[in-house]
This record gives C-alpha cells, structure tokens and sequence, in this order.
C-alpha cells in the first residue's frame, strides 16, 4: 500500500515537471510565463499599438537639427531640376551616400548603378520592371534635386523612400550618384560638390 | 524499310516540297523582324515599364498587335504618343484614362525595324505563357527533428531499467544470505523492506529534493524569459526568402534600427516599394510552417494587398489601409533601457549577434534569451571600436592607456558597459 503510495508521488512530480518544462506549446508557439506582467506588456509609448504605429510627425514640424522641409509636389519636377543640394558635400558624406545607396537602392538599381540589382538580375530576378540604369541614357542627366524628388516621391514603379531615408540622407545618396555619373563634374553642380567629386575621381 | 520510305518519298516529293515550303516561309517572312535583337531594345527601353505578362506603370505587352486597330498606328504611337492622342483615336485615349494619364515616353530613336524586333520579341514571348509559378519542392522531409533529445530519452530508459535490474539483484542478494543464515542456524533479524529501510529513504528524498529544485530553479529562471518563442504572425512573411535569397539588407526595411531606440517594424508602404511590382511567389523555394503546412506566397502577397488596400488588377489603392499586427518577439521589460542605434552605429554590431542567423529563418524566433547574465557576459568580452570613434573620444585616460601600451583593447566594461545605471535607472 505504502510502495503505490510512493510511486504515486514519484510520478505526481515528475509530471509537474514535465508540464513546466513545455509551456511554451508546441514549436514554441507561446511565449511563456511570466510574472509581473506590467513590467513586461509596457503602458507607456508602444510601437505596436494600431493606433501609435507608423504615425508622422506633428504636421508643420521640424525636428531639431533636421533639414528644412521640401515644399515642391509630386508633378513639379521641372522646378525639382533646379533645386541646388542644401548640403556641402564631403568625402566622407559621399562615403556614407554609398552606403546608404547600397542598403536602399543598390537591390534593384544595383551597386553598380546599371539597373541591374538582385532583385532585377536582367530579367531573371521576382522584380518585374527594369530598375533605372542610373549611370547611363536619359536618367544619367538627372541632376541632384531631381534624384532627390524621385527618392522622395517615388517615380513610376518605384517607391518613395523618404520614411526610410531623411533629407540629409537622401541628399547624400543623390550626391553620391551625381558623382557616379558621367559629367559629374559639370558646372551645373555646386563648387563644393565639385571639389569633393574631383577628390574621388583622383583617389 | 529504308527502300520502302524512299520510294514513299518519291511518290509524294510534290507534296513533301509544298509541305516543306509551307514551313520554311512563315519563318522566313518574319525572319526580317528578329525576335533576339527585339529582346535587347526592349529590356533597355521598354522594361522599366512594361512587362510581356504583367501590368506595370504601362500594360501587359502580350497581344498588343491584336489590340491595336492598325500597326501603323501603333508605330506612330510609340514614336510619339501625344501626336496620336491629338488625333482622337478612341482606343489610344482610353488607354490613356486607363493609366491614370501617365503619359508614354516618346521614342523617336527606334526605327521601324526596332519596333519590328520589340514586337516580335513580345510575340514569341507572349505565346509561351505566364512564367508559371511551379515551384519544384526540394524534397525536404520534415519529421526526425531533435535527434539529440531522442538520444538522451533513450539513455534515460536504459538507467532506469538498470537501476531496477540492479534493486533485484539486491533483494535476491538479501534473501539467499537470509537462506544461508537460516541452513546455518544462525538467527538474522527480518529484514526491513525496502520502502522502510531508512537509508533507501534518506536517498530517495535527497535524489527527490535535487531533481525538484532543479526544476523549480530553471522554470524560476526561466519566467519571463522567451529565448526560441517562434509566434505564428498575420501574414507569413519568410526573411529567409527576403533577406536571405533577395539579399535585402536588413536595414532596408528596419531603418530605424540606425536611428532611434527601437529598429522598428516596417511601415506598409515599405512592403509595397517592391510588392507593387512582385505580385506572386515565384521562387523554387518551398515556404513550410513550422508545423509542416505548405505555405502559398501568392496567398500571403494577396493578404498584404488586403491589409493596405491595393488593388493589384487595377493598380490603385482601392480602399483605406490598416495596419498589420505583427506579434512582438523579442521583448525587454520596462526596466531595462535598450537602444539599437548605440549598437548598430556606435558599437559597430551586427544585427545577427543578437538576433541569429535570421536570413535563414522562415519564420522568426527569438536566437538569444536576452536575460541579463547574456547581455552583461557580451559588454565584458566586446572589444568597442575605440580608435577612430568620434563616440568615445572623451575617454581620454583609456586613450592614453593605449599610447602608453597599457592596454591594447578596450571592452564594453572598461567604457561603463556594466554599470547597473547605464541600463536600468
């Protein structure tokens, strides 16, 4: 009598065990437990929340130290042509425009800038539309501003980058490309641009 | 029966001849447009906005020579779209509103014989059909998973059954020397059973008392803890298939992991940069739960189009987005302050470090157990990127240090990255 009792116990723990052990559901579906929740489901700003995600800033804000805002429309691009970079433009900002250029834009227009990035791949890649081939034919003349709107609005298939890119960031991806491309050094652009273009084509 | 086919052939050479020739002048009529050079003239200047099968910015191309009233037109059309817009023409014009007045580029440049190329390319190209999505599974059988675990129930039943084994013998040992005494004359006490025999008892509750707390000492540990949590999300969405065979940086969709405190679940409208165009889920890869259910991409893409309201025949936003509840994984409580920037941009880290391989992972799982003793083990062996760091540069004793060859590195700790402040305050 004393011996079942025994082994009822014995097996009573190992049974305890057994389901503390697999909270968590099967393939870890669940999260576990935890104590003290509040620490841990956080009331205060949650990214998560439909109503806080993806909110924009205060309309008519500007956040300190950020570039002024860009007031040109989606169809002004003859004005966007003439827009000058705000910026002087470094090495070492068009250092961190290659960079920025190879996260956001070198996947369909390639690192190379021929249009031709891995999710284009000539033809072969899922990316149904040829990217545009930004060191050659009608889209090597664009000048600054005008890379600047398309980033920031976005131009037939491709979108705008400008929640993922900030001004100041995007006017250092443009830079970077105006310096890729042929005639970069033209008069057009600006006397620092200028020097800092001459600085990487003599590197 | 080589003797028999040729007087066969004789006496049918008139009409094998016509046969013949009725193959050969198809071809050779359309031989003058070459389908291969009208492929090169349309990837450069059609591509970016036009696909054979799928609508872009422009239409689908596939029959467009059967759409058109004449090709004289459609020449004329595609050297200068406006001059036949100015004409009237019904077709052209609806065409137009259709695509919400995005007007063609005019292509002056390509002669007639371009175009000719461009159109027979889309004709060889357009009979052969929408590249179907046939995926071809690499067999990969599921099943026969933690192998290791298997391994150690098997030992576990050999223990136990040898420890039976091993408590027979010893009672059998107990009763023939009882047997023996006995023959002997020899009086032996009876003996104690077992489950009385004190010494057995203090055993039992001590192995009892260890593997119990144990246990209660690793689930304590372990609450709050999520390391492996793998929850199912709205929409499946594989970074195996993004980040891992696209070669998307992971930054591309989590930007803000450079810039602020938190990297940020993409908003919709990043998804759509590329999902305006992929419509479909046409790779080899087979997409497989967790649990072993197949996994259509073409369904999951259909169910981001319903989330931000885009309309994929249309091309438009049809109706009001909402967004997509993904469920947070990884989860630090309210008292520890984390930042991604201070490691992504001034601790130079990689995304995999903490996060694991997740450009081979399907669906997502929380890699490390983000507890305390793992975050406080990594600042202690860290080295920081000290020299050429405008970050650090007020540590002027630890620079010193290094000129004078005191140290040759610096770790997270010697910067403060153990100071219980820095973190929770």
């Amino acid at each position: 009598m004393k011996r079942t009792s025994n082994i009822l116990i014995v097996a009573a723990l190992a049974t305890g065990a057994f389901l503390a052990a697999c909270n968590r559901g099967e393939h870890n579906r669940k999260p576990g437990r935890i104590y003290m929740p509040d620490m841990y489901e956080s009331r205060a700003y949650e990214f998560y929340s439909a109503r806080l995600s993806g909110l924009k800033p205060v309309e008519g804000t500007v956040k300190r130290g950020e570039l002024l805002p860009y007031h040109l429309k989606e169809s002004d691009t003859a004005l966007a042509n003439l827009v000058k970079n705000p910026l002087t433009i470094t090495p070492t900002d068009l250092k961190e425009g290659e960079r920025l250029f190879n996260i956001y834009c070198g996947i369909c227009h390639g690192t190379a800038l021929d249009g031709n990035g891995p999710l284009y791949k000539g033809g072969e890649g899922p990316f149904s539309a040829a990217p545009a081939n930004l060191v050659a034919g009608a889209k090597s003349g664009y000048t600054e501003g005008r890379l600047f709107h398309v980033m920031t609005y976005g131009f037939n298939m491709m979108g705008s980058y400008a929640s993922q890119l900030d001004r100041e960031q995007r006017w250092k991806v443009a830079a970077y490309i105006r310096s890729k491309q042929p005639g970069a050094a033209a008069p057009a652009a600006a006397p620092a641009k200028d020097s800092a273009a001459a600085v990487v084509a003599s590197k | 029966m080589y003797r028999r086919v040729s007087i066969l052939l004789r006496k049918h050479f008139v009409s094998v001849l016509i046969l013949c020739a009725s193959i050969v002048i198809p071809f050779s009529s359309v031989k003058a447009a070459d389908p291969a050079k009208g492929k090169a003239t349309f990837q450069t200047n059609c591509a970016s906005c036009h696909n054979v099968h799928k609508k872009l910015t422009g239409p689908a191309l596939a029959g467009v020579e059967d759409r058109w009233p004449d090709k004289k037109l459609l020449h004329q059309w595609i050297h200068n779209s406006a001059s036949v817009l100015a004409t009237g023409d019904k077709y052209a014009n609806d065409l137009f509103n259709e695509f919400n007045k995005t007007a063609m580029t005019a292509f002056p440049q390509l002669s007639n014989e371009d175009i000719d190329d461009i159109l027979a390319y889309i004709k060889v190209e357009g009979s052969k059909g929408p590249a179907t999505a046939g995926p071809k599974p690499e067999g990969q059988p599921e099943g026969g998973t933690e192998k290791g675990n298997d391994n150690s129930l098997l030992f576990g039943i050999i223990t136990l059954i040898l420890a039976v084994v091993a408590l027979i013998l010893m009672q059998i040992n107990s009763n023939l020397n009882k047997l023996a005494g006995d023959k002997e004359g020899v009086l032996t006490p009876d003996p104690v059973p077992f489950y009385k025999n004190k010494a057995y008892l203090a055993l039992i509750i001590l192995v009892l008392f260890m593997v119990g707390g144990y246990f209660t000492i690793n689930g304590a540990i372990g609450l709050g803890r999520q390391k492996d949590y793998m929850p199912e999300q709205p929409i499946f969405y594989s970074h195996k298939v993004h980040a891992g065979i696209n070669q998307i940086n992971c930054l591309y969709c989590h930007a803000g992991a450079e810039k602020s405190k938190h990297a940020m679940i993409p908003s919709e409208n990043i998804c759509m940069n590329c999902h305006k165009a992929i419509k479909e889920y046409s790779g080899t890869y087979e997409l497989v739960t967790a649990e072993g259910k197949k996994v259509d991409g073409t369904a999951e893409i259909a169910k981001l189009y319903d989330y931000v309201g885009w309309d994929p025949n249309a091309g438009k936003y049809t109706k009001p987005g909402r967004p997509i509840e993904w469920t947070k994984i990884h989860n630090l409580p309210d008292h520890v302050y984390f930042n991604h920037s201070q490691h992504v941009v001034a601790g130079q880290q990689q995304c995999q470090t903490c996060h694991g391989a997740i450009n081979e992972m399907d669906e997502v799982h929380q890699f490390a157990d983000l507890s305390m003793g793992w975050c406080i083990n990594c600042h202690r062996t860290t080295k920081v990127q000290f020299a050429d760091n405008n970050y650090y540069s007020i540590f002027e004793k630890l620079h010193q240090d290094i000129k004078d060859k005191k140290i040759d590195s610096v770790t997270v700790e010697m910067v403060g990255g153990t100071e219980c402040q820095k973190c929770h305050y």
